[in-house]
């Protein structure tokens, strides 16, 4: 009752604010609506989440220069909506869990709503300024991207998009191969605020970026709970990043490279790379590779401690083990249905997940995407079969 | 008299039929060529991809080409599910660039990508041609001249040069001999040249800006039984496009 209460409320704060935009000529309405199962079997159990999520995207050209777009996300959780972490981490990890905090180390998936992108962009000859919450890609890793300060994707839906970012972002195009971006990113202050610079451009036919980054990262302590803020207690630290990407063809094969060096305040300074390559055979199967290291990631297995899968699982951090390979492979079974599989193996500790993936079309408007997710590593490793085997199906109508 | 005669032969070397007679393959396949290299180019298009079960798949998006096909912008329009996507080519194709709206990524392909299926359709981008592709890709030969879907052809052989990285060992082309537009072009297997792939038909030929234009397309799978259809819904050749149109800039918009 309460979650229709919500909806109804929701659809009329939508009609309320986009109402005078409506009137408007040229105001796009547009979205998605999308329903989720995702399940797994854990100690003989198997539990699910449902979700619902309705996305509705506006887009105005307010003038030839001037472009404002938003979208609201409405998502909705049923099933097993309290996930209890330690149930998924090794006996001896739990173990590090202080008596009597047990009951934090739950994940809620509670209902919210709230506004994903909002921004307004300004293109002139002479630069594009985007004000706003907004996107931000970076990087040419289809997995990772190690130049990426602000996302960290989901190795099992690399794809799905990633929530925007409130940044003030200025493009200047030098000409019709470079580009200088700046891009600034307000948080309380201007030393923990976010800055970027990047230069992007083409070398024959390899596209390159350099990149400079400075970040306030929001780690926690996962072994302390901060009481005021009902939340484990924050550890703020600053990252600065200096690094580059690039891609390109050698040989017929596609091939793509990141790397990003990071001075840390207080912790261990690391480094991450990518590099990566794919190809399409004459019968269209297509084949991607790509390897990552992380050198914040440990090398031994029984070194992982809470914190490390506490801000893994948070997406905190990219990676648990220091090296790891990601393979695809993708099959176009009828015109309909592409047919695929990923393994995510973790070279630092030998386990290895297993991600056969299905998309269809099941009209213009209307795909479904399901994988499953099956690990194979021992207690303890990446990607152990203590985290349970599981899979989800999402049906998504566009509109 | 005397004007009558000058007249006269010209008329006979004028008239298709007789220079003909003259027309190598290469001849004609550089008349082809000719025809598809307009400096510049805006299309709207549909497309609608017929599969083996009977089922519909409809496209609609705008394309823009310049210096010759050198450069080349394909953003969709229809269906939701993938508007706002864009594919950018320069350099014939060797650069392409490909734009996911909802993430706002702009992913770099190699050029083995122009195999893959255009939207899962029986197009490939490559099928799409780009500049000189048949030029630059195929060593043409004529055969013997044929009618073909009413129209009085030359058939034409072209053979994959050997530098060729095109996905075909040969294609068989008809054209039509009053305005060279290739009304029906068969494409061979890379690896068997006996192998039929799939076959393109063109028709509803209109003069467009004084270019012959093919209105309707219909590329025929023959190993999945599957076809395509596209459908010009409006064409212009020959417009202003500013080049700064052909980057990633542009291809974020």
């Amino acid at each position: 009752m309460k979650t229709w209460v919500s909806a109804c409320l929701f659809c009329l704060f939508m009609l309320f604010i986009f109402s005078p935009l409506l009137a408007q000529d040229g105001v796009e309405i547009f979205g998605y609506f999308e329903s989720q199962i995702m399940g797994t079997k854990l100690n003989n159990e198997f539990i699910q989440l449902y979700s619902n999520k309705l996305r509705v995207d506006l887009k105005s050209d307010l003038s030839e220069n001037i472009t404002f777009a938003a979208n609201f996300d409405y998502i909705t959780y049923h099933g097993k909506t309290n996930w209890n972490i330690l149930d998924f981490l090794p006996s001896d990890v739990v173990a590090e869990v202080p008596p009597g905090m047990e009951a934090f180390y739950v994940l809620p998936f509670e209902n919210r709503h709230f506004l994903d992108n909002a921004y307004i962009k300004l293109s002139f000859k002479q630069f594009d300024l985007t004000v706003g919450k907004q996107q931000i890609s970076l990087g040419t890793g289809y997995v990772w991207n190690p130049i990426d300060v602000f996302n960290i994707k989901d190795i099992l839906d690399p794809t799905y998009e990633q929530p925007g970012h409130n940044a003030i972002r200025l493009d200047i195009p030098l000409g019709s191969r470079y580009t200088v971006t700046t891009l600034y990113s307000p948080e309380e202050s201007w030393e923990d605020s976010a800055k970027l610079l990047q230069l992007k451009g083409r070398i024959s036919h390899f596209d390159f970026t350099l990149n400079a980054a400075e970040k306030t990262w929001r780690f926690h302590d996962y072994k302390q709970f901060d009481f005021e803020s009902m939340n484990f207690l924050e550890i703020p630290e600053r990252r600065k990043l200096l690094g580059g990407s690039t891609a390109g063809e050698i040989l017929g094969l596609g091939v793509w490279a990141e790397y990003a060096y990071n001075w840390m305040d207080v912790s261990k300074d690391f480094y991450e790379l990518v590099v990566g390559s794919d190809y399409t055979f004459d019968f269209q199967t297509y084949l991607m590779i790509e390897y990552y290291r992380n050198t914040m990631g440990k090398a031994d297995y029984t070194q992982y401690d809470l914190n490390d899968w506490m801000r893994l699982l948070a997406t905190e951090q990219k990676a648990i083990a220091q090296d790891q390979i990601y393979l695809f492979i993708q099959h176009p079974a009828t015109d309909l249905l592409s047919v695929g599989f990923s393994t995510i193996y973790a070279l630092s500790d030998n386990s290895f997940a297993l991600v056969p993936t299905l998309n269809y079309s099941f009209s213009d408007n209307v795909e479904i995407f399901a994988y499953l997710n099956l690990n194979f590593g021992s207690e303890g490793k990446a990607f152990s079969r203590k985290m349970g085997n599981g899979g989800l199906i999402r049906v998504r109508v566009y509109f | 008299m005397k004007k009558i005669m000058i007249l006269g032969l010209l008329a006979f070397l004028l008239t298709p039929g007789s220079f003909s007679q003259e027309m190598t393959g290469e001849d004609i396949i550089q008349k082809v060529n000719d025809l598809f290299n307009f400096d510049s180019n805006y299309s709207k298009s549909k497309m609608t991809i017929v599969t083996t079960s009977g089922q519909k798949r409809t496209f609609i998006y705008e394309s823009w080409s310049k210096n010759k096909g050198e450069k080349n912008l394909v953003r969709y329009l229809e269906p939701r599910r993938v508007k706002g996507q864009a594919v950018l080519m320069l350099n014939n194709a060797d650069d392409i660039w490909m734009y996911f709206p909802r993430t706002q990524r702009v992913r770099k392909l190699a050029t083995h990508a122009k195999k893959q299926k255009m939207q899962g359709s029986d197009f490939s981008y490559e099928d799409m041609g780009s500049g000189d592709a048949f030029i630059k890709n195929f060593t043409s030969k004529r055969l013997k001249d044929e009618k073909m879907e009413g129209y009085d052809c030359y058939k034409l052989e072209l053979t994959r040069k050997p530098d060729s990285d095109t996905s075909y060992s040969r294609l068989i082309m008809w054209v039509i001999k009053e305005n060279f537009v290739p009304v029906v072009i068969d494409y061979y297997d890379e690896h068997d040249p006996t192998l039929l792939q799939k076959r393109l038909i063109q028709s509803d030929i209109r003069i467009i800006d004084g270019i012959p234009t093919a209105m309707k397309m219909v590329m025929i799978n023959k190993n999945d039984n599957s076809q395509t259809e596209m459908e010009l819904l409006e064409v212009k050749y020959n417009i202003p496009l500013d080049d700064r149109m052909f980057t990633e800039r542009e291809l974020k918009k």
